[in-house]
């Protein structure tokens, strides 16, 4: 845990969020707005998100942590009447720009859903799919990739023996393990994980979150969780978000112990949400 | 209290009583169908039905027939099916809440249900009478034309039920390949296509059991022949026109005949609706 964060407002953009940095941003956020259909559901986000640590959004159901999360890869923009206004700089470049190809960034940036979702293929086939579509290897090569994210992702043991089984036998814990295989295969800088453990029973949980805190040397790992107690075990930031705003953005160690604000501190006691 | 109670019980068992009525009169008729054409069917089985030709009347079969109506089943879905797969996919994944889209999935309703004398006739004006010209005037009815015009009658259903069954499949799994850079087309030919394969699949038989069935679309298109012919160029014999053909008949050996060809062209539809189930329930791992 780093809890070293210097809490500042930065220059022109600035709201009344507190914008906490800790090393190096990875992905800054400046003055985000989203809306759907017109309803402003995002009001002036401004957050740095540091290089491969651990963040985490908390925050009561319908608070805009999906939302958010949805806008670092624009999956969102495959819906029609959503908006994004505001800037999101990844190394440099500006996510939102509409010149910024897709295709890069989904490369660049992973992400891995609530519900498990095996493409209906087999094991092997599945994490390939991906790699195939971005990079053309030798069949040795492709192997080894699949080898490798298979073992990242903490499956390769359960799988070895079966990789040419449909994807879809697999339980869901090892299902879910699958789709960040298959995230991590294409070898992107920052993972996206929204809500990866709420389908899942207690024990597929644990190993999630143990693959979090390995994960997170290799990418810059941002999850949403309705859990706190996951936030406060697998994340080095936390963000807490609250009706579109965001609250409160700190050391994951300071936002459970003190929080600097009342509504942060009535959420993680359970007064609301 | 008891007074309510009982009203509740009466008018339970009045709602109930209604129901299964219904349920058993649309039951009756089905099984009233079943039972004659096996009755009158099965006693007019014979093995000559399957080696003998329509040409000697009562003292033939079906054979050409039954040939006939497997080669311009085959052409009709053979034509309607990548059609129709592909109309429905784009229905569902790129017009889908498109006013066009709506537009176009309205229209194929209406196809659906067209009369299929009318889609015979449009067959004939369009295939048959301009090969015609092109003949010097020999008729052209041909197994192509009647395997056209059953593709017009697949087509709207499979268009229909590959659209709804990929309109089924969880939106997540479109989001969790497009996450990973794949492009739309690929995304759709290679991923929601076969995840609902099966559904798919059981379009695509439930049309080939609605075509086998149509007589009226066949008799200005593939015509009929009493001879055996395979090669769909020319005229072709089916069961339903034969059916058709042998009940008008006056003689009781043509019309057992006929009650054959029914026979046989339940069982496909049957066998047709059972493997289409089976295939369904085979493939009933999802993503719950």
């Amino acid at each position: 845990m780093n809890d070293s964060a210097a809490t500042m407002n930065q220059g022109p953009v600035a709201t009344t969020q507190a914008v906490t940095s800790a090393g190096a941003p990875k992905l800054t956020v400046r003055d985000l707005h989203f809306y759907y259909n017109g309803f402003h559901a995002l009001k002036g986000i401004s957050m740095d998100i540091p290089e491969k640590k651990v963040t985490a959004i908390i925050g009561p159901s319908g608070c805009g942590k999906s939302t958010l999360l949805r806008i670092f890869n624009r999956i969102y923009a495959i819906y029609p009447k959503l908006e994004a206004k505001g800037e999101i700089v990844l190394d440099g470049e500006n996510i939102l720009d509409p010149r910024y190809s897709m295709n890069r960034l989904r490369s660049k940036v992973g992400m891995v859903f609530q519900k498990p979702v095996p493409f209906p293929m087999t094991i092997f086939e599945n994490v390939a799919y991906g790699i195939r579509h971005h990079e053309k290897l030798s069949k040795a090569d492709m192997t080894v990739r699949v080898e490798q994210a298979l073992r990242s992702a903490a499956l390769w043991d359960e799988v070895k023996d079966k990789l040419k089984q449909n994807a879809l036998g697999l339980s869901g814990g090892q299902q879910q393990r699958l789709c960040i295989a298959r995230a991590i295969a294409l070898k992107p800088e920052v993972l996206l994980l929204d809500e990866p453990t709420s389908a899942l029973d207690p024990i597929a949980t644990g190993r999630i979150e143990q693959l979090v805190e390995e994960l997170k040397n290799e990418f810059t790992i941002v999850i949403v969780t309705h859990n706190m107690q996951q936030a406060a075990r697998c994340s080095d930031q936390t963000a807490f978000m609250y009706l579109g705003e965001l609250i409160e953005f700190s050391g994951t160690e300071q936002i459970f112990t003190k929080p600097g604000k009342k509504q942060t501190e009535d959420y993680i006691t359970g007064r609301f949400g | 209290m008891s007074s309510l109670y009982l009203r509740r019980r009466i008018t339970n068992w009045l709602a109930m009583g209604l129901s299964m009525l219904a349920t058993l009169v649309g039951l009756a008729f089905l099984a009233w169908i079943l039972w004659e054409t096996l009755r009158q069917g099965i006693a007019a089985l014979q093995p000559s039905l399957f080696t003998k030709i329509t040409a000697y009347g009562a003292d033939g079969g079906l054979a050409n027939a039954m040939v006939g109506s497997l080669v311009i089943n085959f052409i009709g879905i053979a034509i309607a099916t990548p059609i129709g797969v592909l109309a429905g996919a784009w229905l569902a994944e790129y017009a889908n809440r498109t006013t066009l889209g709506e537009s176009i999935r309205f229209l194929n309703d209406i196809l659906l249900s067209a009369p299929s004398i009318v889609i015979g006739l449009f067959v004939y004006t369009i295939v048959v009478l301009p090969t015609t010209a092109l003949t010097h005037g020999s008729t052209t009815f041909s197994g192509f034309a009647g395997g056209i015009a059953l593709a017009l009658i697949a087509l709207p259903v499979i268009v229909r039920t590959t659209d709804e069954m990929l309109r089924l499949v969880p939106s997540t799994l479109r989001e969790a390949a497009l996450s990973l850079g794949v492009p739309q087309w690929k995304l759709t030919l290679q991923i929601l296509i076969r995840a609902a394969r099966s559904g798919i699949i059981t379009g695509v038989l439930l049309a080939l059991a609605r075509i086998s069935g149509e007589t009226a679309p066949l008799l200005f298109t593939a015509f009929g022949n009493n001879y055996m012919a395979i090669n769909p160029i020319n005229k072709m014999s089916s069961l339903p026109q034969i059916i058709y053909q042998y009940a008008n008949d006056p003689g009781d050996a043509m019309h057992s005949m006929a009650w054959a060809g029914a026979f046989v062209v339940t069982m496909f539809v049957l066998l047709l609706s059972l493997a289409s189930r089976l295939v369904l329930s085979r493939n009933k791992v999802s993503h719950e």
